[in-house]
């Protein structure tokens, strides 16, 4: 037996929103802990960890440890039928094949129910290793959107550098180049405009913008971002859920050779 | 061409060994290309108008350069590394049916002749299409071509489908694209259609070798003795066994020797002096290059005045695409971006550890797919089951299984009173 009960239903909404572009289908494993998903795209370039804990639903049932598989896109769509200020109750039975969702709108006078068919999904289970990142950096999430959106206009990639002066994001194209430098800024009223920076070492890292620029439909979920980075090892853009857990979006860097002779490892 | 039917009859029983994916899905890939076949495909279908095709101030036909050309490009931006196999001398075998292929090309020359006349406009393109040949002198303008735009080459011993199918089991690439069916009957362990197609409209196509075997319940031996009894290039087939007959046949009696022994010979008249051993050890073991014999498989740089020179200058290529395509050549060798999982395989991972595997009881053997079984109860994680309970829900789909393992159970009940 399954019941999650989320006075919060706009934030499944917005979980939906900044995965759908990610990945086709995935498994969503509840255990008692939580309700948590993790998938990655087509290409296996990137990889998504979602984690809403229980302590942040109103009520939190789960029985056993249950695998649903769903299409994300039939999720939308049914989602997409919640108003914002619902409560969002998912409910599942042991050993069925469907998932219900209810949706309770704010004054009680109107439920909305519906049952959505699971899929069989083969999904690799693959566990993330704990790493020590060489910098991380905080930053205001919409800023960290803007700045995708706006050098995708110019280039497909992405060139995150971090030094001590702060952290630059730069890109080039057909039509010339960009650079936007965001420095370290902790004097700020609020706390969630800060940018700040941690580096032990300076690094330098290409991504392809195209995932990034998906990954910022996440923006809605939190006020900040934290971009974790080390060389020779994935991206991590992580956006926190206020009182629940976070999304975590990991990107595969891409690499630049100068030389001309780019031998693959055979 | 291929096997008769291959492709529906794996439609039908095998419909999990199939699935569509974009292009971008092969990211830094390695790929190895059946070149000869695309070639073919080029010079049917890349500007052709009537009996005209596109060619160069010297009226050499030019369609299969600018196919080859625009089609590696898209390749090569997607992020894919494709690597052309060109056919090497064909098997014996294949005589017979190169015999065959070419009589039908002169009775459409024929018929050619006869549509021009009668100014049948359609019969023009459909007989022209018939009398299209690959020459040597195609193949290896194709291959200066390649060889300038700095991509790997590789003449095959013999079949490409073949050596294809060999690179991709050694692990030099990562998978086989072709049209033909019979790069699976030769073992490509993932094998890839319509990735070479006119449009991105059309989806690629993956078949993997091993969920077919799964799927039809078969052994790779069992596999290619259906393929030849569907029909392949090699030798005729039994007459009135289509691809159904055939599974049911292979499923029946196990492979084609007791198939032979058991089956009516008045109903099924057997060819004379069938030679089906010698194709089935064609395709088991094809003449392929040995690991040594075969260059280094190596991705260099485009040779920016032998493109101009040979495309624009020599075949009349426009200046200004050569040179946008050639940037794009620079930047696709330039950058490439890496996969959270290994480029070679799906399961090791430079960035990603390996869970344990998610079904104990190794669901893919099971006849039956159960929700069960998907729906992780029986994950490594969940230990929150006692045995009774498990066995209870496994009752409806497997009493067998329960029973023994109620057994166990109770054995294990056993031992740890004693214990205690």
């Amino acid at each position: 037996m399954l019941e999650l009960r989320l006075v919060q239903g706009s934030l499944l909404k917005k979980v939906m929103e900044s995965l759908k572009d990610l990945v086709n289908d995935a498994n969503f494993d509840c255990s008692a802990t939580g309700f948590s998903l993790q998938a990655m795209d087509s290409s296996h370039v990137a990889l998504v960890a979602l984690l809403l804990r229980s302590e942040g639903f109103e009520h939190y049932r789960c029985d056993r440890n249950i695998s649903m598989g769903m299409k994300l896109e039939n999720l939308t769509k049914i989602l997409k039928c919640a108003g914002n200020d619902d409560i969002i109750t998912i409910k599942g039975d042991d050993g069925g094949d469907t998932v219900t969702f209810m949706f309770e709108s704010p004054s009680q006078d109107k439920i909305a129910d519906f049952e959505m068919k699971l899929m069989d999904i083969d999904s690799e289970h693959l566990g993330i290793p704990d790493a020590e990142y060489q910098a991380i950096v905080r930053m205001p999430s919409a800023e960290f959107a803007r700045i995708c959106k706006d050098l995708s206009t110019i280039g497909d990639t992405v060139v995150i550098s971090v030094t001590k002066e702060g952290v630059k994001f730069s890109t080039k194209g057909d039509i010339g180049t960009a650079n936007i430098v965001c420095r370290q800024n902790t004097t700020v009223d609020k706390p969630e405009e800060a940018t700040v920076i941690e580096m032990q070492e300076p690094v330098s890292l290409t991504f392809a913008l195209r995932y990034m620029n998906s990954f910022t439909k996440a923006t809605p979920l939190s006020s900040t971002v934290t971009i974790s980075l080390s060389s020779e090892l994935p991206v991590v853009v992580e956006y926190k859920i206020a009182e629940m857990g976070y999304i975590r979006f990991y990107l595969a860097p891409k690499i630049e050779e100068d030389e001309e002779d780019t031998k693959p490892q055979v | 061409m291929g096997i008769k039917g291959l492709t529906k009859l794996l439609a039908d029983n095998a419909p999990q060994s199939m699935k569509q994916e974009t292009l971008e899905s092969y990211v830094g890939r390695e790929i190895a290309i059946d070149a000869s076949l695309s070639i073919y495909q080029f010079l049917i279908a890349v500007g052709r108008n009537g009996t005209g095709m596109l060619t160069n101030e010297a009226g050499e036909v030019t369609s299969h350069l600018h196919g080859l050309f625009s089609r590696t490009i898209r390749l090569l931006e997607a992020g894919l590394k494709p690597v052309y196999v060109f056919d090497g001398k064909p098997p014996d075998l294949k005589r017979q049916e190169l015999a065959k292929r070419s009589l039908k090309r002169s009775d459409a020359t024929e018929d050619l002749a006869a549509a021009i006349e009668s100014g049948d406009k359609e019969d023009i393109e459909k007989f022209s299409k018939r009398t299209v040949k690959v020459t040597k002198q195609h193949n290896d303008d194709c291959k200066l071509l390649l060889k300038l735009m700095g991509l790997p080459v590789v003449q095959a011993a013999s079949e490409a489908e073949a050596e294809c199918a060999a690179l991709c089991k050694r692990g030099k690439v990562y998978a086989v694209s072709s049209e033909d069916m019979d790069t699976l009957t030769f073992g490509a362990p993932r094998f890839l259609r319509h990735l070479m197609g006119p449009t991105t409209k059309v989806p690629v196509v993956e078949y993997d070798i091993e969920k077919i075997l799964t799927e039809l319940n078969l052994n790779m031996d069992q596999f290619v003795d259906l393929c030849i009894l569907c029909g392949c290039d090699y030798c005729p087939t039994i007459r009135g066994v289509g691809g159904k007959t055939a599974l049911k046949l292979i499923r029946q009696h196990g492979s084609i020797e007791s198939i032979l022994e058991n089956i009516n010979r008045q109903r099924y008249p057997i060819p004379e002096n069938w030679m089906y051993e010698e194709a089935c050890h064609l395709f088991r073991e094809p003449l392929v290059s040995s690991d040594d014999q075969q260059p280094d498989i190596t991705w260099t740089g485009p040779d920016e005045e032998g493109l101009k020179k040979f495309l624009v200058e020599e075949n009349g290529f426009n200046h200004y695409r050569v040179t946008k395509a050639i940037q794009k050549i620079e930047v696709s060798n330039k950058s490439s971006q890496i996969r959270l999982t290994s480029s070679k395989q799906v399961v090791s991972s430079p960035f990603l550890e390996r869970k344990e595997a998610k079904c104990i009881l190794g669901a893919s053997e099971l006849p039956i797919k159960s929700k069960v079984f998907s729906q992780g109860y029986l994950k490594p994680t969940n230990y929150g089951y006692e045995i009774e309970e498990l066995a209870a829900i496994l009752q409806k789909f497997l009493p067998q299984l329960s029973k023994s393992l109620s057994q166990s159970y109770s054995s294990q009940q056993g031992r740890r009173k004693g214990w205690e």
